[in-house]
């Protein structure tokens, strides 16, 4: 068994906030309420610092170290297709798309929401539909990235809610 | 792991393209769905109506499982076409698949004997695939169980029997058109 450390503090923070704020707007809080709003600020903000993160941090924070890769998600859906296991510090090459991925659908959520609280665009249609739409693409994707989670953690070995929560990684050894 | 350009397809772009542009659909229709049923009285017509959008969008989205698994299945042919070189190996491999296939075995069993039968070593399977040479050997003994054969000697056998037997003569052979 070997422990490597790959999820700063900040990362875990992110990751978990978001986990917690996107639940509250998306399943709990009214979304005519001031609350709401609020709460897509914070999302807002969050994901600015972590954009921001990912330019200036450290380590597998980077983006530098999970650049979206074809090759890379064809190695692994191939490693998946032949049951072979290889490890992958940081996020795998699948995992990346899946960040990528949220990252935008959350900005395009956060526009969108505040397209429709501005004089400008009130009144039209269109920023609430994208807003509506985006809200689905990123449950879907929640939903997807959960199963995966533990698709992969089945798969690797390597308990990956629990690196989340610790920052550590630890590696079977076989 | 030098490879013949001719055999090499890289991804399948088509597929992928459509598997992502069949994702959006599923998911503006879900939306769609889910919006309705928000918006929806008591009425019967509109729940009939509701009904038939979200068995189009769950067949819609079965579209997508099916279309994944078949890129796993490329994926998978194409990983173990790695080191042929010629078009006559990868009709051999499709001789190979079609005995993995009607022994039912799983896709790591079959990875592994895809190795066996290129003649690689239990510890170079092992080293290959990041696992004990243990789990390899369980791996097998599943292999010979499923294809009722002793070992490798014999697996092959059994393989390059259904080789000959492929020749259009015989009124029993297997292998149509």
């Amino acid at each position: 068994m070997e422990k490597i450390k790959v999820w700063d503090l900040f990362v875990r923070v992110f990751h978990w906030s978001l986990v917690g704020l996107f639940t509250a707007n998306a399943l709990l809080v009214d979304h005519d309420s001031d609350l709401h709003l609020d709460i897509g600020y914070a999302i807002a903000a969050l994901v600015g610092a972590r954009i921001l993160w990912g330019i200036a941090g450290r380590g597998f924070a980077r983006f530098a170290s999970f650049p979206p890769s074809v090759a890379g998600a064809m190695e692994q859906l191939t490693e998946i297709a032949t049951g072979r296991r290889r490890v992958h510090l940081g996020h795998t090459p699948l995992g990346a798309w899946m960040i990528y991925n949220l990252l935008l659908a959350i900005l395009v959520i956060s526009l969108s929401g505040w397209l429709m609280t501005t004089d400008a665009f009130w009144g039209l249609e269109w920023p609430e539909h994208l807003h509506e739409f985006a809200v689905t693409w990123a449950e879907v994707s929640v939903v997807l990235h959960i199963a995966a989670v533990l698709f992969e953690s089945r798969r690797t070995r390597v308990n990956l809610p629990r690196a989340m929560v610790t920052g550590y990684k630890e590696i079977p050894s076989e | 792991m030098a490879l013949d350009p001719k055999l090499r397809r890289g991804p399948p772009w088509g597929l992928i393209l459509l598997v992502a542009a069949q994702a959006v659909c599923a998911v503006f229709f879900l939306s769609d769905v889910l919006d309705d049923w928000r918006a929806m009285g008591s009425s019967i017509s509109a729940s009939r109506h509701l009904i038939v959008e979200f068995a189009a969008t769950l067949a819609l989205i079965a579209a997508i499982v099916f279309e994944t698994r078949y890129i796993l299945r490329l994926l998978r042919r194409e990983a173990h076409l790695e080191r042929s070189v010629s078009v006559a190996s990868a009709a051999m491999r499709d001789v190979i698949e079609a005995h993995f296939e009607a022994w039912r075995l799983t896709p790591a069993e079959q990875d592994i004997a895809a190795f066996l039968v290129k003649g690689m070593t239990i510890p170079e399977i092992a080293a290959l695939r990041g696992s004990a040479e243990g789990t390899i050997k369980s791996h097998l003994n599943a292999v010979y169980r499923k294809s009722g054969t002793q070992g490798r000697g014999d697996l092959l056998a059994v393989i390059l029997d259904g080789l000959i037997e492929a020749r259009p003569e015989p009124a029993d052979a297997v292998a149509g058109a």
